[in-house]
């Protein structure tokens, strides 16, 4: 993949999201004219990208839209809903193909087809049809008397030649450049060219042509015509872009003039004006190397292989220069069968011209090369190439592949970890070697690499916050078209979309939230005429809001509508066996809406595509898991449900409470952690075979690590056990360790290998003094 | 920067693009008499050839690229007429 194209995918998507952000806005607002420009401007430079590439589907597509949007900044149509659906759609396309273009370097098969369609759909929008392009086109229009006059004899005869054969037939092309044709990008002589095959172009002043003096270069003054044996559809193709600037003529058999008996050579122009002047002197350009080169040049030309059809168009070219080579140099033309040679090179035997050309060259006085004149040259370039980089200005905003800020970011927590090292250090200066001294020097420095390792990793970390308006966006859409499909009316409200999180974190949300939202749509939201019935406004709201909590993201999903049944759900779980009746009658309304997040738990009665599934909720407890995050549901019935979503603000270093056990370190996440505490012997109650103890009131279950990790029990019962108290899952649990140590950040390394399977471990980090610190997975273990 | 105009040769390299319209314009207004070397040139733009066209400067050297001077060599050796057919009613 080019380079072009590797910056052409990324920035078209951004123009398609903000295309598409803008018509959403659009369709509530349609009288917004700035809203409108946007929308134009992106669809529009986007088209402009793409016509760099050879997407002809892609961009006549954009072009549709761009079509449709100037209708609507012209205030010739305005978007209704219908319209929006309908550029979305095309928009939607566009991406596809962009993701297929990133995929496999180029769009599906299917692409001109859904492209044409779409476009014409789009254009049949258009206010009166005049803006249907393919309408404008002259379709029966005949060919003007001596319009054939502006070819030549022999490009005449060729295309005799070409109809003679019972061929295709021949297409006329006048295309008369607007003057401002180049501020639109367009390049007519190259247009013109790309007709395949061409069998003669021609050039001409469209008015008396300016003096250079007064002439300003970027006015189009040419009008150019050509001859094709191209099928028309074929040609209106080619010049979709300016066919109002082109009128097509079928050119009628006996419009050609008959093969004329004279000597074509007589034909021939007499050289033009410069050329005359270079013929005043002909001398200096014989001896300038030019004839030789040109020579040489005509040499290879003839020599190279083609299809008949290129040969044929290349003998004329040839034939014509050479003709006018020899005029210039005052030789008789006549004197060389150029014609006959002509002839036989378009046949495919370039032989007879090479050897004329042979016998021209051998004619030219033998001159010396101007290789000085290219040395010069040389010198310019890269004088050039210097001040362009001096002019090449920095850009202030940096595209980072996400790789190097990863490696960035590990290599500092790496240093995070490893400055850990330095208490160990001053500890073992003091009690190995004896000094104090040098021990508290070593503490010192290592407060200032420690405050500057922090520093280094809060920016590292700053690098890769995203704002939830990543994830955010898309939803204005989903909401649109979902309550659309289902017929309800629902408003999406968004708040603190610029609370950031790590990206790792924001990319993890993405389809959580979709399975909410969709939730909240599907099964949350009522049916305008029950939302009137329960003296509900008609239209519901859903709220998204993000905001930060200490270190935790917090994303907040709510609805207005009918809330969760409790009684239905407690039915729904034992009718699925996920629990039995007596539990299922003791739990509370809270506890009950919960249940919606066990596996295999769906209230909707039949499987729609939007959602309920039976897989929904337990997907996104799961992914918010992963992310060590937590989901809590709170729900009234027929006043709404708020899904509270609370994310770690970052993933990369993780915080863990160091415990003893039997002389062993482990380490215990700190964000499970809710309290230490010591708790006398007296205090630990006994439950038939458990323990328990009574922290603020409520009753916790007791767990010995030792008994959990199969190491051997202590001998005698402390008078005092050290007790970590965590919440694992929605319970909160005692863990009896031997001591409690410091907390510590450590890289956390997932086991991998042959540990990959080892149950009860999140992972193993190591630790400043060289010793791996196994960390418990809690929810595993117990 | 494609064309290069020192001199009295613009040399034209690769691609080259209509931005070069104006130094072009601007040696060939200045030049006594200038000389275009389009040997390496690849890609002329309507706006380059145009200014070709209605200054005829000197053309050392046409272009190696044999599909370029196939279609170049015959438009810059032969006089432009003025366009004498109307433009048909449409």
């Amino acid at each position: 993949m080019t380079t072009l194209m590797q910056r052409f995918i990324p920035e078209s998507r951004e123009y398609l999201e903000s295309a598409a952000s803008g018509l959403l806005r659009l369709e509530r607002d349609p009288t917004d004219q700035g809203l409108v420009n946007e929308v134009f401007r992106a669809v529009h430079t986007l088209k402009g990208a793409s016509g760099l590439f050879e997407l002809p589907g892609l961009t006549r597509l954009l072009h549709a839209a761009e079509d449709l949007l100037g209708a609507a900044r012209e205030n010739q149509l305005t978007l209704d809903s219908a319209i929006v659906d309908l550029l979305l759609d095309a928009l939607d396309r566009v991406g596809h193909w962009v993701d297929e273009l990133e995929r496999s370097g180029g769009l599906p098969m299917d692409a001109e087809g859904v492209s044409a369609e779409l476009s014409r759909k789009l254009r049949a929008l258009l206010p009166e049809c005049e803006g249907s392009a393919e309408a404008v086109s002259a379709v029966s229009q005949i060919l003007p008397p001596g319009w054939l006059d502006n070819f030549t004899e022999t490009e005449i005869q060729s295309a005799i030649a070409i109809l003679g054969e019972g061929g295709p037939s021949l297409l006329a092309i006048d295309y008369l450049p607007n003057d401002d044709c180049f501020y639109r990008g367009e390049d007519p002589v190259n247009l013109l060219l790309q007709l395949d095959p061409v069998v003669a172009v021609k050039l001409a002043w469209h008015n008396h042509p300016v003096p250079l003096a007064e002439l300003d270069p970027f006015r189009c003054q040419l009008r150019l015509r050509a001859l094709t044996t191209m099928t028309k559809e074929a040609a209106e193709g080619l010049f979709r872009y300016v066919i109002d600037q082109v009128t097509l003529y079928p050119v009628p058999a006996d419009a050609l003039r008959p093969p004329v008996a004279a000597d074509p050579r007589t034909d021939i122009e007499p050289a033009s004006a410069p050329l005359a002047a270079i013929r005043a002197t002909s001398a200096p350009l014989a001896n300038s190397g030019m004839a030789g080169r040109l020579l040489a040049g005509q040499r290879r030309i003839a020599a190279m292989p083609g299809d008949p059809e290129t040969l044929r168009r290349r003998s004329v070219a040839l034939v014509a220069t050479l003709t006018n080579l020899m005029h210039s140099l005052d030789w008789s033309a006549l004197e060389f069968d150029l014609d006959g040679a002509g002839l036989a090179a378009a046949g495919g035997t370039p032989a007879p011209l090479l050897a004329l050309i042979d016998l021209l060259q051998a004619r030219l006085p033998v001159t010396a090369d101007q290789s000085p004149l290219a040395m010069t040259a040389d010198k310019d370039i890269g004088g050039l190439v210097a001040t362009g980089i001096e002019l090449r200005k920095s850009s202030r905003m940096l595209k980072v592949d996400q790789a190097k800020v990863d490696s960035l970011m590990t290599l500092i927590a790496e240093l995070v970890v490893s400055k850990n090292s330095l208490p160990f250090l001053a500890k073992r200066a003091e009690d190995v070697y004896g000094s104090r001294e040098m021990g508290r020097e070593i503490k010192d420095q290592y407060a200032v690499i420690d405050r500057l390792a922090q520093e280094m990793q809060r920016a590292i970390l700053d690098v890769r916050m995203l704002p939830v308006t990543e994830v955010f966006e898309r939803f204005p859409r989903l909401v649109r078209d979902l309550s659309r499909k289902l017929g309800k009316q629902i408003e999406l409200r968004m708040q603190g979309e610029d609370t950031a999180a790590d990206k790792n974190i924001i990319e993890a949300l993405g389809d959580p939230l979709i399975h909410l939202v969709r939730n909240a749509i599907d099964h949350g939201v009522e049916m305008p005429a029950q939302r009137l019935a329960a003296g509900k406004p008609e239209c519901a709201t859903i709220l998204l809001a993000a905001f930060q909590d200490g270190d935790q993201v917090v994303i907040e999903v709510s609805d207005d509508g009918k809330g969760i049944d409790p009684a239905v759900i407690r039915a729904k779980a034992v009718e699925k066996g996920l629990i039995d009746a007596a539990r299922a009658q003791s739990l509370s309304d809270q506890d009950a809406a919960n249940l919606i997040f066990l596996p295999g738990f769906s209230t909707a009665s039949e499987v729609s595509d939007l959602s309920g599934r039976g897989v929904g909720m337990d997907v996104v407890r799961t992914a918010i898991d992963k992310i060590n995050g937590q989901v809590t549901l709170t729900s009234r019935q027929g006043e709404g449900t708020l899904i509270r979503l609370s994310l770690p603000l970052s993933m990369a270093v993780t915080r863990v409470m160091m415990v003893e056990i039997d002389g062993e370190l482990f380490g215990v996440p700190m964000d499970g952690v809710l309290a230490t505490v010591r708790i006398a012997a007296t205090q630990i109650h006994h439950i038939k075979n458990a323990e328990t103890f009574v922290l603020r009131d409520s009753i916790v279950p007791l767990v010995r690590l030792r008994a959990l990790l199969d190491l051997p029990m202590q001998g005698e019962q402390a008078a005092e056990e050290a007790v970590l108290v965590a919440r694992v899952g929605a319970h909160t649990v005692g863990l009896v360790v031997d001591r409690f140590r410091e907390g510590m950040d450590v890289i956390l390394k997932p086991m991998d290998g042959l540990l990959a399977g080892l149950k009860g471990y999140a992972g193993s980090a190591m630790l400043g003094d060289g010793r791996v610190l196994l960390v418990l997975n809690l929810k595993e273990l117990l | 920067m494609p064309v290069i105009c020192n001199k009295s040769t613009a040399r034209f390299e690769e691609v080259c693009s209509i931005e070069e319209a104006l130094p072009l314009l601007e040696f060939l207004k200045m030049t006594k008499a200038p000389k275009v070397d389009l040997r390496h040139c690849s890609y002329l733009p309507t706006a380059l050839l145009q200014l070709l066209l209605l200054a005829r400067p000197h053309i050392t050297a046409y272009p190696e690229d044999a599909k370029l001077a196939g279609w170049l060599t015959p438009m810059l050796q032969n006089r432009l007429e003025r366009d004498c057919v109307p433009i048909a009613a449409s």
